[in-house]
């Protein structure tokens, strides 16, 4: 992030409840609990009030919300409505799928998502903020290798596995 | 003298109407160039008396309040519907016309960005905290889990400039206390359509302005793409007084014109003559440009709905010229008729003026009004119809005297019976109906004499409650010497108002500090603001081992920086922004004195927010609208109820003279008396709560009631003449139900209750007159 020197790292778990409901548990660094259900995300933070505000005022959520249940539903209608999508394999059964939002007002703070995988297993999630903010999720079993002070650069090296 | 015999005869009568007809002309082009005609619903209010009754007239019509237009916009699918409630918002928004409009939607902008330093003066975080290292650690720990947060993209742009979130923290304080349901970023109401409150520059009772606003918001919202398709919904009290003076004018108009169409029908039916036609119209119009003209003389605004009132009342005096054309014998001078039929006429004109003058001691502006205006007129009318109008009427007649049908009907209705009991029969049905009636008597709602259709009000209340937009009942005021002393002694009443919101004795109240502190506080949080070198080292600290970017937050020094040195924001000063504005109209300044007015929301405990004003030694005072209009309606009742006796013990005196006998005065008085009993008792069998409204219908009625009582019991010992007294009542009967059963049919409630009653009354006036009358032949025998 622009504002930070170095990257933030946040731990913890994110679950389709079916539907258009994500839930977000975060564990580090400080428990926190997010649910966007209804068009509206709540957050529970440890010791605090609940808070809520529309998704709409928060497009890039908006656009994790979409990507993730059409894609953890099998939905690629709904997929290649709010999205234009490029995939790429290298042949050896690795591959990355990017995806350009459709909506104007969207991409002016998310440039793109981009999942990279191996075989049926989706390894990483990089969200590209329109502002050159990147947030890259280690999903799966490759959430524990993520190091202490991350790089860039080390992150997508992962992400491509080996 | 006779205008009927040759030739220099017709000349000066000719002359004579020319000379009326350029008169009235002459007045007329005076009226119409002098009269302003106002549309403000208050003046048909009772004149306040106490400084709270004073500022209660003015806050409703120029309080925030009554500024407030609620606007809903359905008709589409969700999405549709928001953007074209951000697209209206950020049109109306630079519009001189609209001093706040609020859509739900999450806007900085309402802080200029000239302003933005200012931030550090207005939120309260100083009061409890210093921008010392620990302090900033703690909030900038916040941010950090905020940036990982989903919130993150929210407050990326302000965390340089803003990293304790003051700007934040100022529009929750702005936001209204209990804002609708956002949806897509917008409010929403339950029903699915999206909500905005526009607040206008316009006050509320000004139709004229408010129709601009109103007219200015539909045409914005019909330019944007897809804004066609769309159901806009307006209400608040600036579109109530443009509906009501649209209905007022529409219905006035309508009415008008059904009711002259069927009394000219009336009067050919009657008479048979295009000229005595013409000519009876001449004394009603005088009387009515006689009228207007007095009014134009006495008073800067003449009220419309006193002109569409007085037209209607005025409707009396077209008895005039009816009796005066009904009593017309064959051969006979009408000179000479009118000369017999004066003194009678003049007792009915004396008497209809005094009854009227019942309006003048209400007290109340428009019935002033409207009292001046009738008076005039019928003392006009009265006396061209004695003076001037008999000397154009042609002479040759036909004497409806001869009429057959009319021998027979007046056979039949001597033929009925007149049993003695019949008073004492009235009496006791009236008793027992108004025995019989439930609910309440006296309707003391001001509302009820607001004409408005209760599905304006409905969905006004339901706007109202969607948009959590403040109740116009309650107004909390706070006096002080200056505007400064005001906000002051509000950030005083600061906590208390806070416990009762805590308590859900109500559910907001806004006072003015909430959009400006007092001078005195802006100056202590300055001076808890650290100078440069502090802040940098405090933040230098705070910063310590955070992944923040060095030198991130350099505007946000300068901006503190810049707040050390500001001079303190004054509502002069912070009215050039939408939210001073917003400010301005909470603040009035009032004989050298300054009022702060709070409004408040979801009054649960009205005990509760009463006791808010107890211990401020009359600083504060909390305002029940709606109580202090209704005991000034009761106030108001209890003047026209006083004036009506005065105005009956005049009334008998009069008569009493007029006729010098109390037997023939008790002829004229009971049946009248009666028959405005009866009406009442009827409508309280059939539910109606009495306004002041119906009580001005039931004395018109009785003012009808006197004439058709006063003319039966004149005895004459002529039948002719008797024929002649009922052909003339037939046609006043007629003529009066003809208006008075349009009227009935209007939607404004208060037109339709005056209608209503005064149809009731002239049918029950007509029946007792008859029945009661002195029995010619009989009575002539008993007094002999």
């Amino acid at each position: 992030m622009q504002v930070l020197d170095r990257p933030l790292v946040v731990s913890g778990e994110l679950a389709w409840l079916g539907g258009d409901t994500l839930e977000r548990h975060v564990q580090k660094p400080h428990a926190e609990t997010a649910r966007i259900t209804g068009g509206k995300v709540y957050q529970q933070r440890e010791g605090k009030a609940e808070r809520s505000f529309s998704l709409e005022r928060a497009p890039q959520l908006k656009v994790l919300v979409d990507s993730f249940v059409a894609l953890l539903g099998g939905d690629a209608s709904r997929l290649r409505r709010a999205f234009a999508i490029a995939r790429r394999g290298d042949g050896h059964g690795a591959w990355s799928l990017t995806l350009t939002p459709r909506d104007l007002a969207v991409a002016r703070t998310v440039a793109s998502i981009r999942i990279d995988g191996e075989n049926g297993q989706a390894r990483c999630m990089w969200m590209q903020e329109a502002d050159g903010d990147v947030a890259i999720d280690l999903l799966g079993g490759l959430a524990a290798k993520m190091p202490a002070a991350p790089t860039r650069e080390a992150l997508a090296a992962l992400c491509k596995g080996g | 003298m006779r205008g009927s015999s040759g030739t220099p005869g017709h000349v000066r009568v000719a002359m004579l109407a020319v000379a009326w007809l350029l008169a009235l002309a002459l007045l007329g082009l005076w009226v119409v160039q002098r009269l302003h005609v106002s549309t403000d619903l208050r003046s048909f209010m009772p004149a306040p008396t106490t400084p709270d009754q004073r500022l209660l007239m003015e806050q409703v019509g120029e309080g925030p309040g009554s500024r407030l237009l609620l606007l809903a916009i359905a008709g589409a699918d969700e999405a549709s519907l928001a953007r074209l409630s951000q697209d209206l918002a950020a049109r109306l928004k630079p519009d001189a016309r609209y001093t706040q409009v609020l859509n739900g939607s999450f806007d900085l902008t309402a802080l200029d960005a000239k302003l933005l330093p200012y931030r550090y003066l207005l939120s309260p975080t100083l009061d409890t905290h210093t921008l010392d290292a620990p302090f900033l650690r703690e909030e900038l720990e916040q941010r950090l889990d905020d940036l990982s947060s989903p919130a993150a993209s929210l407050l990326k742009d302000l965390l340089p400039r803003d990293p304790t979130l003051e700007v934040l923290k100022l529009a929750q304080r702005w936001a209204p206390a209990n804002a609708p349901e956002l949806r897509e970023g917008v409010w929403f109401s339950p029903q699915g359509e999206a909500l905005l409150l526009v607040q206008t520059a316009a006050v509320g009772f000004d139709p004229d302005a408010q129709r601009a606003a109103i007219d200015g918001i539909e045409a914005a919202l019909r330019a944007l793409p897809g804004g066609r398709v769309v159901r806009l919904t307006v209400s608040g009290p600036g579109y109530f007084s443009v509906v009501a003076s649209t209905q007022t004018r529409q219905q006035a108009d309508w009415i008008g014109r059904i009711s002259t169409i069927g009394f000219i029908a009336l009067l050919l039916l009657a008479y048979r003559s295009v000229s005595s036609l013409l000519l009876a119209a001449l004394p009603v119009a005088s009387g009515a440009l006689a009228g207007i003209a007095a009014l134009t003389l006495l008073y800067p605004q003449v009220h419309g709905i006193t002109l569409a009132f007085g037209f209607t009342l005025l409707g009396v005096a077209q008895e005039y010229p009816i009796r005066v054309l009904s009593h017309r014998r064959a051969g006979e001078d009408a000179v000479a008729s009118v000369r017999d039929l004066w003194p009678l006429l003049l007792t009915a004109i004396a008497s209809a003026c005094i009854a009227y003058l019942a309006f003048y001691a209400s007290g109340v502006n428009g019935l002033k009004q409207l009292a001046v205006f009738t008076i005039v007129g019928l003392l006009a009318a009265g006396f061209s119809t004695r003076y001037l109008l008999p000397q154009l009427l042609p002479a040759r007649v036909r004497d409806v005297a001869a009429l057959p049908w009319l021998v027979r009907l007046r056979t039949a209705v001597d033929a009925l019976p007149r049993p003695r009991w019949i008073p004492w029969l009235v009496a006791a049905l009236v008793v027992g109906m108004l025995g019989l009636s439930r609910g309440p008597f006296w309707q003391n709602d001001l509302a009820a004499l607001t004409p408005l259709p209760t599905d304006l009000l409905q969905r006004d209340a339901r706007l109202r409650a969607a948009l959590g937009a403040p109740d116009v009942r309650y107004l909390l005021t706070l006096e002080a010497a200056t505007p400064d002393a005001v906000l002051a002694l509000s950030e005083r009443l600061q906590p208390k108002a806070d416990r009762l919101i805590a308590q859900h004795a109500v559910d907001a109240i806004e006072l003015p500090s909430r959009y400006l502190p007092s001078v005195a506080t802006q100056r202590a949080r300055q001076q808890k603001l650290p100078d440069r070198a502090t802040l940098e080292h405090a933040l230098a600290q705070a910063t310590e081992g955070l992944p923040f970017r060095s030198g991130l937050f350099a505007p946000f020094v300068t901006d503190v920086e810049t707040a050390r040195t500001l001079p303190p924001l004054t509502p002069k000063a912070f009215a050039a922004s939408p939210l001073g504005q917003r400010l301005a109209a909470m603040l009035i300044q009032r004989d050298g004195r300054w009022l702060g007015l709070g409004t408040v929301s979801g009054v649960h405990d009205a005990a509760a927010l009463a006791a808010l004003a107890q211990g401020s030694g009359g600083a504060v005072s909390v305002l029940d609208l709606k109580e202090a209009a209704e005991s000034l309606v009761v106030a108001y009742r209890t003047r026209i109820l006083q004036a009506l006796l005065a105005a009956a013990a005049l009334l008998v005196l009069t008569i009493g003279l007029a006729l010098r006998s109390l037997r023939r005065a008790w002829h004229v008085l009971a049946p009248m008396t009666l028959a405005t009993f009866l009406v009442l008792a009827v409508e309280r069998v059939a539910g109606v709560e009495v306004s002041l409204f119906h009580l001005v219908a039931l004395i018109l009625a009785a003012g009808l009631g006197l004439h058709y009582a006063l003319f039966f019991e004149r005895d004459t010992g002529d039948a002719a003449e008797q024929r002649r007294t009922l052909h003339a009542t037939l046609v006043c009967v007629l003529s009066a139900l003809l208006v008075f059963g349009m009227l009935a049919w209007a939607t404004i409630p208060v037109l339709r209750a005056i209608g209503l009653t005064v149809s009731l009354g002239v049918a029950f006036h007509f029946c007792l007159s008859i029945l009661m009358a002195p029995h010619a032949p009989a009575d002539d025998a008993a007094e002999k």
